[in-house]
């Protein structure tokens, strides 16, 4: 045996056995030294283990070691999951998350190695990993393979190692967390069960960041649908934690059912679920002018009429309203803060509910105008609504959650409108600011004994100070403080304003004919990313394999052509105004309702002594805090961004919508080496600029003397009936509750009475008509010798009768008659619908059998 | 003796083998011999994955052969000669039995095992009885599974049904003779409308012989067996769908049955009817909830795992090779009642209090998807039909041991009076959540493959059938459906508080985990790697039955 044969046994085998050495350990360590000591060894094992294992791995399939590594990435946290899931009872309460941190921090250290990786590779050395990464066979349907893979290129990177990073600090919070919370159920420990759930949740959402097909991609996504509903559930003797579980599983796959059938039109018009080969495929159907692009040439049910490819967009869009929360399907997310606060943080708030925004990033590609719009207005319409629910929201949990409902709203919106870089800018952006606001609202509560009312907060800064400090980073960065026209600002300041910027644009300025020119122009062209095509007797560059290195592109023309993108804008409408207006106001009600919810908490005085004087925090949960502070920081100054860039030179190479972003006082940066900040602050600064000043200065004044000021504008005539309005959360869940809820339960008690009283008693009734029958043949008619045929036949029954007969009941006999004359009839009737020579009145009507096709 | 020949009679016999010696050993021994038996089943059929290893006689490299009717093991002997007719014990296995008859000897022995400790054995009350009539059940499934000859068959399919019946007759819950004669009286009036089936294809098949002679003078040479010439009607399941004399004479449009209706379609609604019964699928439903309900639990394992799956086969081996144009002329109707199964059956399950009653309407949905796989005649569609027949013949008997387990120690199945089971019992919640998650179609597991087998298969049959697009559209919205009542009935019997009456719970013994785990690590399995796992081994056979469906359709 070789020894690079070894690599991947002995890497897989390593973690088990510093994992086993480790559970058998640390009880026995005293001192925190020690114990550091033996969690940093067994960190070292995993992570040793991991790049054995990956390099094992790149060795015996011949996958490039970027492939390897993300792929170990995912499976390491599956092995923890296996590993807790039989042993982690017996592992023991602080050890069995330890481990989990273990595998997660390995995962981190690939990720960590792959993006440095990639980072240091050239574009065109990219490009070519990208186009090269391997394919393996799982299923064959009808007669294409789905296959399984590593999609890798620069979102798949900076996503995982997004995930990774979050996951990480999020899974060492949890140790402290958990350390309080884990015994709460039932006084027996639940503690590695919730990590358990966890390690399974990681495995699942870095396999949906490197799905390479549509269908793993689905099937990862209801496996990161099914982990959330087990620890939105995790307190599940609590009837509403169980109830939220239920009603995220439900609402999810109410998303998911439209995703389905997405899946379904892809693979039946573009022949492929593998996310390369379904764009290609498209692109060219495109070129071709095929016949699912034709206007209105798929109905559903002769109601809605749209292309094919419009409808498949649409369809797909719905999981990512689904998982993403998006209205109308974004009461889910609220209900779901029942789960413990940590899993707030990561799944709803950071990673998985971006998966849908993420989704969209992937099949941009196959969206259509009429399919973007309607991304679009769903962005528009649950951004707003959901910030103005957040406004009276006065659960801190409650008001992260609907700020995070708005914030995905801007994704989707950003992807609506063609904003790609920005949407995924922003989505890893407030991953970090939105997971440490929820770290620190945990923080808090556990603080001060699960206390989760804003109004009886107050003052806790002096208790919690990393707290208050990282919370009030978070604060800034949603609020997208900075100062337009430098790159002096954290968070939403560089991501969220692009995406106003992007909106400002395609309200206002869209296919202007300056524009037009200038796209058609050779070379780059300011707002399209991927470029036109130098030969306009080439259909389309997707239709060529995967995207092709940047050097090769945009040589000058010869002789002057229409850029098919300058053709695609012409196409495109320009946005609504109301859709830009809405995102703007709703940029001034976020710094309002965040700076609420902080100034209400940790500054002015404390309304509830009691609450006060039992806060205070611990180390183990504030180092994580630090950390992702950090990454609020940096993250909008370098790697993000530029990758994301380079990501969309092949993720949006769509050839029926464009992606644009940037926009484009000066195309150089557009392209992002550095945030264009300028550019995107120099459209729109005199919109949006400052509106964190007036947002942030607004909660102060009317919080500066508590909640009283407040209380007295809420008594206003109109406002009172608003408010109202916004605290029942717009009534959404009283009439889904109503409507779909009880009434699908009303029609399933119907049906149960259907199957019991009409199908059922048709046939017991047909029995008890069999059996007077008999009765009267064999008592009346027979008694008085009138008729022998019947006599015969009732005979006959009654001997088959008592043949069957083994228990007396006394209704054998029906059911023997009734067989008889059910068989009888069932005869006639088949023998009646199969006539010839007439309309077939149930069934199709008789096939003139075809000629082969 | 050429053990190769013999295999399939050996695995249908051995368990009838058994049944004999658990007349002669004494009471305490008889449980052992009846595992033994139902092992030594299981583990002869394990034998036949040989088929696809090697090259079984001629040296193929392809186990599927070449066209459809290529078989392995096959045994013919004449069995009944009659003046002119010849009935045949002829038993072969190929891609569409194998599945289903390793899925026949697992659950049987699995539900031997469940079978253990039942009450009834305190006392020893019909303890031997009951064990005879179980192997002899399986004998008749498995005869069902491998008969090719369809008199064979149709005597199997008889003979599955009298033990049933007792089994659920006798050791029944309180309403058991209501259900069981229900169960019995709903079967046969599906035989009545086979027998009127099998007696007309036989002389149906018998008068295109002979009009085919007449033609061409001299016998019709075998389709599929060289050097065989044809002088008469056959029962041969093979030779009547490959045949072309027999094929292009029952397929043509002038054809008559009775001298008034067109043969094929007739043919294939009777035995549709037959199997739909047995599917079962709305509106022949209403035996299976009465079955299941009063039915011990060891036997709603083998109802749900496998008596159902025998409709599926029937579909599949009768109904659309022999008069594909049959089922062509009834694919709407069929993908009606098949979503309606889908749906009215979810709905149903929805709206029961009783634990078994739930599981057995969920049964009907699951077995909807089949129908619907089947109907539309798409490859796709009928690997899906295939791979959810297999999918819900683990994740159904394993939610119904679940139950049993359950019911076991409470005594009683009122969802509503459950709750916390999770706390109480911790190793056993986390199988019921696989098995239902399973159920359920979680990808991952196995459900969920079969159903996005069978919507894919569906929306192919666009070109075809202009109706399939909103009957997948239907179909689909059903996984809402199943999610609802599924979770639900979770958070009804295994989450929430742990209430007093049930702490005292004991945790699944290790008989009772031996059960569960081989169903859940084949769930697992199944979902994971469909195609080593399933799709390898039955692919071949059903692309060749296919393709000869088309061939005599002419629809794609």
């Amino acid at each position: 045996m070789e020894l690079n044969e070894l690599y991947l046994p002995v890497g897989l085998v390593l973690p088990i056995a510093v994992c086993a050495i480790f559970s058998a350990l640390a009880p026995r360590l005293a001192g925190s030294v020690a114990r550091g000591v033996a969690v940093a060894g067994l960190a070292a094992g995993f992570s040793g283990g991991a790049l054995l294992a990956a390099r094992g791995l790149a060795d015996l399939t011949g996958v490039t070691a970027y492939e390897a590594r993300l792929t170990i990435g995912v499976f390491f946290p599956l092995m923890t999951f296996v590993i807790l899931a039989f042993y982690g009872a017996r592992i023991g309460k602080p050890s069995a998350g330890w481990v989990a941190v273990a595998a997660i921090f390995s995962s981190f250290v690939l990720s960590a190695l792959v993006t440095y990786g990639w980072w240091k590779l050239a574009p065109d050395e990219r490009a070519g990993l990208t186009v090269s990464a391997a394919r393996f066979q799982w299923v064959q349907l009808g007669n294409v393979w789905i296959t399984i893979g590593v999609k890798l290129d620069s979102l798949t990177v900076i996503m995982y190692f997004m995930v990774t990073l979050i996951s990480a600090c999020i899974f060492l919070f949890s140790v402290g967390y958990m350390a309080g919370h884990s015994d709460e159920v039932d006084h027996q420990s639940k503690y590695h069960r919730f990590f358990t759930y966890l390690s399974l949740f990681a495995f699942s959402m870095l396999g949906l960041v490197v799905s390479s097909s549509l269908l793993f991609l689905f099937i990862f996504w209801e496996l990161v649908g099914l982990c959330s509903y087990f620890l939105i559930g995790f307190y599940f003797d609590k009837k509403y934690a169980s109830n939220a579980a239920i009603k995220a599983f439900v609402v999810n796959r109410v998303g998911d059912f439209g995703f389905l059938i997405g899946l379904m039109l892809v693979f039946f018009y573009l022949q492929d679920l593998d996310l390369d080969r379904a764009a290609e495929n498209f692109a060219t159907a495109y070129a071709k002018g095929s016949g699912i692009f034709a206007a209105g040439n798929f109905s559903l049910f002769g109601i809605f009429s749209a292309s094919i490819a419009t409808w498949m967009g649409v369809c797909l869009f719905c999981g990512a309203i689904g998982k993403s929360a998006q209205f109308p399907l974004h009461v889910w997310l609220p209900d779901a803060m029942a789960g413990p606060t940590p899993v707030s943080a990561l799944i709803h708030a950071a990673t998985m509910v971006a998966a849908g925004v993420y989704l969209v990033a992937r099949v941009f590609r196959l969206l259509t105008p009429e399919a973007q719009f309607f991304v679009a207005v769903i962005g528009c319409i649950t951004l707003t609504i959901t910030a103005l629910i957040a406004i009276v929201q006065t659960d801190i949990k409650k008001i992260l959650a609907y700020s995070t409902l708005s914030q995905l709203g801007y994704m989707i919106f950003a992807m609506g409108i063609g904003a790609w870089i920005a949407a995924l800018f922003h989505l890893m952006t407030h991953a970090f600011f939105k997971a440490m606001m929820f770290l620190g609202s945990g923080q808090v509560i556990e603080g001060t004994h699960h206390e989760q009312d804003i109004r009886k907060f107050g003052g806790l800064w002096r208790k919690m100070p990393w707290t208050a400090v990282t919370f009030f980073v978070g604060v800034l960065a949603i609020a997208g403080v900075g100062v337009p026209k430098t790159n002096l600002g954290i968070g939403g300041f560089f991501s969220k304003d692009e995406i106003l910027a992007v909106a400002y644009h395609r309200a206002f300025h869209w296919g202007e004919t300056k524009e037009l020119e200038e796209a058609a122009a050779p070379g780059d062209s300011p707002f399209v990313l991927v470029d036109a095509q130098d030969q306009p007797e080439t259909p389309h560059p997707a239709l060529e394999t995967g995207p092709k290195p940047r050097a090769e592109r945009g040589h000058p023309a010869h002789g002057p052509f229409v850029s098919p993108k300058a053709a695609i804008i012409k196409q495109m409408p320009r946005l609504p105004q109301w859709m830009f207006w809405l995102p703007i106001i709703i940029a001034y009600v976020t710094p309002f309702y965040m700076m609420r919810c902080w100034y209400l908490t940790f500054w002015g005085k404390p309304r509830d002594q009691h609450v006060y004087d039992h806060a205070h925090e611990s180390p183990l949960m504030y180092v994580p805090l630090v950390i992702l502070m950090l990454g609020t920081f940096f993250c909008g100054w370098f790697l993000f961004r530029p990758l994301l860039a380079h990501a969309a030179e092949g993720a949006t190479d769509a050839p029926a919508i464009v992606a644009i972003d940037g926009i484009a006082e000066e195309p150089a940066k557009a392209q992002g080496e550095w945030m264009n900040v300028h550019a995107a602050h120099g459209a729109i600064t005199a919109w949006v600029g400052f509106s964190w000043v007036v947002g942030i200065a607004l909660a102060i004044l009317i919080y500066f003397r508590g909640l009283d000021w407040a209380a007295r504008f809420v008594r206003w005539p109109v406002v009172r009936q608003v408010h109202s309005a916004l605290v029942d959360k717009l009534y959404f869940d009283h009439v889904y509750g109503l409507v779909f809820v009880n009434g699908c339960i009303a029609v399933a008690y119907v049906s149960r009475w259907i199957d019991t009283y009409v199908i059922d008693l048709t046939y017991n009734l047909s029995a008890g008509i069999t059996e007077r029958l008999a009765a009267f043949t064999g008592n009346v008619l027979d008694a008085h010798g009138v008729d022998g045929f019947v006599n015969g036949i009732a005979d006959f029954s009654q001997n088959i009768a008592s043949a069957v007969r083994r228990p007396q009941t006394g209704r054998i006999r029906n059911y023997v008659l009734f067989a008889a004359a059910g068989a009888t009839i069932i005869v006639l009737f088949i023998l009646y619908l199969t006539r010839p020579h007439e309309a077939v009145a149930f069934g199709q009507q008789p096939p003139a059998l075809p000629t082969a096709r | 003796m050429n053990i190769e020949a013999w295999l399939l009679t050996i695995i249908v016999f051995v368990p009838t083998l058994g049944a004999f010696f658990c007349l002669l050993v004494p009471r305490a021994s008889i449980r052992w011999v009846a595992v033994a038996a139902t092992l030594l089943t299981l583990i002869a059929s394990l034998f036949c994955f040989g088929m696809y290893f090697q090259g079984d006689g001629g040296g193929q490299a392809n186990p599927f052969g070449s066209s459809y009717g290529h078989l392995h093991y096959g045994f013919r002997l004449p069995w009944i000669r009659g003046e002119n007719f010849t009935i045949e014990y002829f038993v072969g296995l190929d891609g569409l039995s194998f599945p289903l008859l390793i899925l026949t000897t697992l659950v049987s022995f699995l539900a031997c095992l469940a079978s253990w400790n039942f009450d009834h054995w305190t006392n020893n009350r019909g303890i031997r009885a009951y064990f005879i009539l179980f192997l002899l059940l399986e004998t008749g499934m498995l005869g069902v599974f491998v008969s090719l000859d369809f008199f064979l068959f149709y005597i199997f399919w008889e003979v599955m049904l009298l033990p049933m019946y007792f089994l659920i007759g006798v050791w029944g819950g309180p309403r058991k003779e209501y259900a069981a004669i229900k169960f019995f009286l709903f079967t046969l009036a599906g035989s009545v409308l086979m027998l009127v089936a099998l007696l007309a294809m036989y002389f149906y098949s018998a008068d295109a012989i002979r009009q085919a002679m007449t033609a061409q003078g001299g016998g019709i040479p075998s389709a599929y067996r060289p050097g065989v010439t044809l002088t008469g009607g056959t029962f041969d399941l093979i030779e009547l769908s490959t045949n072309l004399a027999i094929q292009t004479y029952f397929k043509s449009d002038g054809l008559l049955f009775l001298e008034t209706f067109r043969f094929a379609p007739t043919m294939f609604m009777l035995l549709f009817i037959g199997f739909a019964i047995k599917l079962p699928s709305f509106p022949f439903h209403t035996w299976l909830p009465d079955a299941h309900v009063e039915a011990p639990t060891p036997i709603s394992m083998i109802l749900a795992g496998i008596l159902l799956k025998m409709g599926g086969y029937g579909f599949l081996r009768l109904c659309y090779p022999i008069f594909p144009t049959g089922g062509v002329f009834w694919a709407y109707t069929l993908a009606v009642v098949a979503v309606i199964s889908i749906l009215y059956g979810a709905l149903c399950a929805m709206a029961q209090s009783d634990f078994k009653k739930l599981v057995a309407y969920s049964s009907v949905s699951h077995m909807g998807y089949v129908l619907l796989g089947v109907a539309v005649m798409t490859t796709t569609g009928f690997q899906g039909a295939m791979f959810q027949m297999i999918a819900h013949g683990v994740s159904s008997p394993m939610c119904f041991f679940l139950v049993g387990v359950i019911y076991e120690r409470a005594h009683h199945r009122e969802i509503n009076r459950f709750g916390g089971l999770w706390l109480t019992m911790p190793k056993y919640g986390s199988m019921a959540t696989l098995g239902f998650f399973a159920s359920l179609g979680l990808p991952g597991l196995c459900g969920f493959i079969g159903e996005v087998y069978v919507l894919l298969g569906t929306f192919q049959a666009r070109d075809k059938f202009p109706w399939a697009v909103p009957m997948a559209i239907l179909a689909a919205a059903g996984v809402i459906l199943t999610a609802g009542y599924i979770l639900w009935l979770i958070q009804r019997v295994y989450l929430g508080r742990e209430r007093e009456e049930y702490k005292g719970f004991a945790e699944a013994t290790p008989r009772e985990m031996a059960v569960l785990i081989p169903f859940g690590a084949l769930a697992i399995l199944l979902g994971i790697l469909p195609d080593q796992s399933l799709f390898a081994f039955m692919n071949g056979t059903l692309d060749l039955m296919l393709s000869h469906i088309r061939s005599m359709t002419g629809i794609a």
